[in-house]
């Protein structure tokens, strides 16, 4: 998968937890829970919602680097390179 | 037909419910078992002379616009992937404590009436009273504090033992599972979810909302089977591997979330209950069915009322079968823009005595149930008015019925006392949900379902 593609999926996997996200006003290297109003119950869904879609396992210890959409998009680069 | 899953969710409960839809959710295999016919537990409905009669229901808690996004029901539906702008709700008018000598303390889902009614009412007691409010504030109740009893602390605060009493009966009513006096953290759990947040219907029935979460559910493919009821869990050394039905049909799995309560799942391992988890609070409830038209005799302008004949309401097992003296009167059609029908229900909720109940032979069961229902009604007269000539149906529960149609052991709508809050047993792949985890209520026990499912299971 590209950068942009992935970036799309981050989005719209945000789009889909929560139907009041306003995600035009974003700012990719702003944390995302701050700029969204997310709680960790919300961000628990992100990381479900990519080992649902793509088998991915996400340590906890890992959950700091998606904080933000450009973090995000590094930090899955190189585990979907191949999807 | 699979015979293993990763998850038996033990009840079809709200709890079970809400923690079935958050697994399947992420694809997980689950599978509820409910043991009776249809789901909701104390939540739930039946049909009599082409009425719906629903049996837990008097207003859901925890009311918030669809716009605040940390409040726990706009969380519940976000974890639950329900849409909270199509889900309609109506706000209750308001509702009244109601105590001797016609002090009375109305409140609504505008936290400042009550702030003004104190004021009003109990002019010395306003700055211990707004200092409490920002006590429990400031308070993480949902963190793992030591049990603190609510009397003592509020004797911090409020000097006055009547306003105690009459800040006491709503949350106790609504959610204390221990007699006389409160776990602290609870109360603050309540206060925030009655007085603060407030109190709303969904539109329709809670049919309509059990439909709608059982839809859900099996749009994500989990599970669901009536009419099983779970008799017995399998064990290798001491995890689970699967349960067994009363018919003998045995099922397999990795995790288990009972919501039937700890004695139940005790039993369920053949474990001596621990200490004394049965709950003592059980209720009466009487529901009246009247023609619209009565409306205009009674005093029908509040949602809920509160109400105690004395000063001093004992929150207890009572001595006698019921005790009438306090209770609640429940007007499930003063809701805001409820469409108006040809009938209107008027539900009195009083405590009763589980063992006195049980005790009864049949034909003494059902002399009792009239007679105590005509003690309830003179004394609810006395506040609202006479309707006992315009009931035209009129059905009650007993805390047997909450036993025999919820499993709850001895009827203890609010389940055991000693609450276990990580939801953990002795089992390290079985968990609790719902009261006995500690949340109460609908928006209480669905919130448990998620959260043991979230914490537990989920990130395995
Ligand atoms: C009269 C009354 C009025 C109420 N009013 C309100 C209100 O107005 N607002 C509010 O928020 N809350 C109210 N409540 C409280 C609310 O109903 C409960 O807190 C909530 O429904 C509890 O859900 P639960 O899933 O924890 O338990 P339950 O609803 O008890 O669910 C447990 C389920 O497990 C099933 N079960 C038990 N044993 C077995 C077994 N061995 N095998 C298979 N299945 C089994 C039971 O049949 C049941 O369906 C009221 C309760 C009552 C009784």
């Amino acid at each position: 998968m590209t950068r942009n593609e992935i970036k799309d999926i981050v989005i719209e996997i945000i789009e889909d937890i929560d139907e009041d996200a306003e995600m035009d006003s974003l700012d990719s290297e702003k944390p995302l829970r701050d700029q969204l109003d997310l709680d960790s119950m919300d961000f628990l869904d992100i990381v479900m919602e990519l080992r649902k879609r793509y088998k991915l396992q996400i340590p906890e210890a890992d959950y700091p680097q998606l904080a933000t959409l450009t973090s995000c998009v590094n930090y899955l680069e190189p585990k979907l390179q191949d999807v | 037909m699979n015979t293993n899953y990763s998850l038996i969710i033990i009840g079809g409960g709200l709890s079970g419910l809400a923690a079935g839809i958050r697994y399947a959710r992420f694809g997980g295999s689950v599978l509820i078992l409910e043991k009776h016919t249809i789901p909701g537990g104390l939540n739930s409905y039946y049909s009599r002379k082409g009425f719906l009669l629903e049996t837990g229901l008097h207003a859901m808690t925890n009311f918030a616009d669809p716009g605040e996004k940390h409040a726990p029901l706009n969380r519940l539906f976000r974890q639950l992937k329900l849409s909270r702008k199509q889900f309609i709700t109506h706000e209750q008018f308001s509702s009244l404590i109601h105590f001797p000598d016609k002090t009375t303390l109305s409140f609504s889902n505008d936290f400042s009436l009550l702030r003004d009614e104190v004021a009003r009412v109990f002019p010395s007691e306003i700055d211990g009273f707004d200092k409490l409010q920002a006590f429990i504030d400031s308070l993480d109740a949902f963190a793992p504090n030591p049990r603190l009893s609510t009397r003592m602390i509020l004797a911090d605060y409020i000097h006055d033992p009547l306003l105690t009493e009459m800040l006491l009966l709503p949350l106790m009513v609504y959610g204390n599972s221990e007699e006389h006096d409160m776990d602290f953290s609870q109360f603050a759990i309540m206060f925030r979810s009655i007085f603060k947040e407030g109190m709303f219907r969904p539109h329709g029935t809670i049919k309509d909302f059990l439909d709608l979460l059982v839809t859900k559910f099996t749009s994500f493919g989990g599970e669901i089977r009536y009419k099983s009821h779970v008799v017995s869990c399998l064990k290798k050394g001491n995890r689970i591997t699967g349960v067994t039905l009363a018919n003998g049909e045995i099922i397999n799995c990795n995790n288990v979330i009972s919501t039937i309560g700890a004695p139940g799942t005790w039993n369920l391992l053949s474990l001596p209950p621990e200490n004394d988890m049965c709950g003592k609070m059980s209720f009466m409830e009487s529901i009246y069915i009247l023609p619209s038209n009565a409306r205009k005799n009674i005093l029908n302008d509040h949602t809920i009322i509160f109400y105690s004949e004395k000063k001093e309401f004992q929150y207890c097992r009572p001595q006698s079968p019921v005790d009438p003296s306090w209770g609640v009167i429940c007007f499930p059609e003063n809701f805001q823009n409820l469409p108006l029908g040809d009938h209107f229900q008027i539900r009195v909720t009083n405590a009763a005595n589980y063992e006195l109940w049980k005790n009864a032979s049949s034909s003494q069961y059902k002399l009792m149930k009239v007679e105590w229902g005509k003690v309830s009604k003179e004394i609810t007269t006395k506040i609202i008015g006479n309707y006992q000539q315009n009931i035209v149906y009129e059905d009650s529960f007993t805390p047997l019925t909450i036993e025999k149609f919820t499993a709850k052991e001895q009827g203890a709508v609010y389940g055991s006392p000693f609450k276990i809050k990580n939801g953990k047993t002795p089992c390290p792949n079985l968990f609790i949900a719902g009261t006995d985890q500690g949340f109460l209520g609908i928006v209480g026990s669905m919130l448990s379902g998620v959260s043991m499912v979230n914490q537990h299971i989920l990130q395995e």
